[in-house]
């Protein structure tokens, strides 16, 4: 069997076993845990195409999911479109927003790429926070038009309520391991494919593969609009899940956290994201009574990584 | 080759300068089809500048590279790829962590063209061009290594069959034998006459000059970015200005000596 089959045939066999979850658990909080790990998960399935297939160090992936976000939640909000074709759209969109980011990145290298990304993040943040005149005037008070540091709610769903009634949260769960199926099953065909080779080649030495055909900037637009469409989608997902999108998807403790789940996993891995981020929601579990010790325990997990296993989890078993 | 053969590739009064430095002035120099080019020259003459312009990464400051009768001069790396140049390099490059078979099946999917969009899945011709070049250079059997563990001659090699699984015109290699032993230099020449013999033009840096000799059909010796000799083998060692700024007695008497030999040498 090929390594692209066998990815295929596992994610599969993993997405079967997910989808019986619900038949035996019913507990709200675990599905709903379950469907939070599925969003995550697709978001560093294409990160980490970005940062560790293609070796770009981008750190602009939660403001991307962000426009995923407020783009579906403005959409529905003020445009009063159906989610389905609202995420659609506001995924569009991310891949538009993400090839600028490619672009604007093009002529940087390593860390200056990390700077330019997280400062475009910032300013995404900030553009959003500090709006706050009155746009429109809701019963709920003044709304700025990118809705300020409260974000948006009210703005419809995906009609799982009227279909489900109070099990509501069990048709999210199977939208999101839908779309985690054909995130991770993109991923597993990029990376194994000639795009992933030219991305991996343009990492491992950009002057060595241009001269060997491989045109930069044609790639390096390839790798940043492809992740950018599931990010998008994850972002239009999680607002469509939660009802609701506000500043904190910026929060830099959230980057971090995605972040770590990569590292922890396996950068430039098929199947190293998925797993960090199964390890650390686990673990964040598990931390949630220490409060303030979650984000020092998390930073040092990650440093811990970084310095003894370069490689993640998943570098573990091929040594 | 016929002398009325157009030349594959014509430099036409190329100038390369890295600000007040003048690496290669106004040089001017042809390549006949199927021809081996050698070019020698001391430290710091502006050998691997030359490549570094004709291939693209360090395109010149003035004068024209023509290849086919098609001007590259100011032509992206890839763009030169996919017209028909090859190159290898001084410092060994390679994609270390990609296998041996992935780095010779860059240049097969990516060295032909510049379609926007690459297959889904190297095609038959792409797996054909990398079996080929992998049999040439005699790493069939070590395909599934991570390339950055080879040792320097595999990772030579490597080199070399990355660049002809593009399948080039002309192929430009930078030192292919610094650094190796006799024996290892004897094989990366078998390796030369083997690509020659399928019509590939090739230019040859190197400083190792029984490699070079042996190989070239003609040679240019570079100095300060000037040739200063352009001719058979044989001629570098009459030639007084090579033996005074390049060669040396000592080496030019032991070269004269190969030379000798080379001529009873059944062919
Ligand atoms: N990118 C660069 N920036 C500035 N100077 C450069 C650059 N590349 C080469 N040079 C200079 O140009 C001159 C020619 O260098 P080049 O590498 O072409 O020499 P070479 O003939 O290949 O020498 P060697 O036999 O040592 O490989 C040298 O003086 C070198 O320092
Ligand atoms: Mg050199």
């Amino acid at each position: 069997m090929t390594p692209l089959r066998r990815d295929i045939a596992a994610s599969i066999a993993l997405v079967a076993a997910m989808a019986v979850v619900p038949l035996i658990f019913d507990t709200r909080y675990v599905i709903t845990q379950l469907t939070v790990f599925f969003i995550w998960g697709i978001v560093v399935t294409q990160w980490n195409l970005v940062l560790g297939v293609a070796g770009i160090f981008s750190l602009a992936q939660m403001a991307l999911f962000a426009v995923g976000a407020y783009g579906t939640a403005m959409l529905a909000y003020y445009g009063g479109m159906a989610m389905v074709p609202a995420m659609v759209i506001a995924s569009l969109a991310t891949v538009g927003v993400s090839l600028v980011i490619g672009f604007a990145c093009l002529r940087l290298k390593g860390p200056y790429v990390a700077l330019l990304t997280l400062a475009i993040a910032q300013m995404l943040y900030l553009i959003v926070v500090n709006d706050t005149g009155c746009f429109t005037n809701p019963p709920s008070g003044c709304l700025p038009l990118l809705g300020g540091v409260r974000g948006f709610s009210r703005f419809g769903d995906l009609g799982f309520r009227d279909l489900l009634g109070s099990k509501w949260f069990v048709g999210h769960y199977y939208v999101g391991l839908g779309l985690l199926l054909v995130a991770q099953v993109f991923c597993a065909f990029l990376i194994r494919g000639p795009l992933g080779l030219a991305f991996r080649a343009l990492r491992d030495n950009p002057g060595y593969a241009m001269s060997r055909g491989v045109g930069r900037l044609k790639y390096q637009l390839w790798v940043f609009g492809l992740s950018a469409f599931f990010t998008g989608l994850a972002g239009a997902f999680y607002v469509a899940h939660f009802g609701v999108v506000g500043p904190i998807v910026f929060s830099v403790s959230m980057l971090l956290f995605l972040l770590a789940m990569i590292v922890v996993g396996g950068m430039g891995t098929v199947w190293g994201p998925l797993l960090g981020a199964a390890v650390l929601m686990i673990a964040d579990e598990g931390l949630r009574e220490v409060g303030d010790w979650r984000e020092i325990g998390l930073g040092l997990v990650l440093a811990g990584f970084v310095i003894l296993l370069p490689r993640g989890l998943v570098g573990l078993r091929r040594r | 080759m016929t002398t009325t053969d157009p030349p594959l590739l014509v430099c036409d009064s190329v100038a390369k300068s890295f600000g007040s430095l003048t690496a290669v002035r106004q040089l001017s120099f042809t390549a006949g089809r199927g021809e081996i080019l050698g070019v020698g020259g001391p430290n710091g003459a502006g050998k691997t500048t030359l490549f570094e312009v004709m291939s693209g990464l360090n395109p010149a400051t003035s004068g024209r590279v023509l290849l086919e009768g098609r001007d590259i001069t100011h032509a992206s790396p890839e763009a030169i790829c996919h017209a028909g140049i090859a190159r290898t390099f001084q410092l060994n490059a390679c994609f270390d962590s990609l296998t041996v078979r992935e780095n010779v099946e860059v240049g097969a999917i990516f060295g032909r063209s510049g379609r926007m969009l690459p297959n889904l899945r190297p095609s038959p011709e792409m797996q054909q061009a990398t079996d080929d070049a992998l049999d040439l250079v005699g790493l069939s059997a070590r395909q599934g290594l991570v390339a950055g563990s080879l040792p320097v001659l595999d990772r030579k090699l490597l080199m070399v069959a990355g660049a002809m699984a593009t399948r080039p015109k002309l192929l430009l290699m930078d030192e292919p034998v610094g650094g190796l032993t006799h024996a290892e230099t004897d094989l990366m020449m078998a390796t030369v006459r083997r690509i020659a013999a399928t019509g590939v033009t090739i230019i040859l840096i190197e400083h190792v000059m029984r490699f070079l000799v042996a190989l070239s059909d003609r040679v240019m010796i570079l100095h300060h970015g000037e040739r200063i000799y352009e001719g058979s083998a044989a001629g570098l060692v009459q030639d007084r200005r090579v033996i005074d700024v390049y060669l040396g007695e000592g080496a030019s008497a032991r070269l004269a000596a190969l030379l000798r030999e080379g001529r009873h040498e059944p062919a």
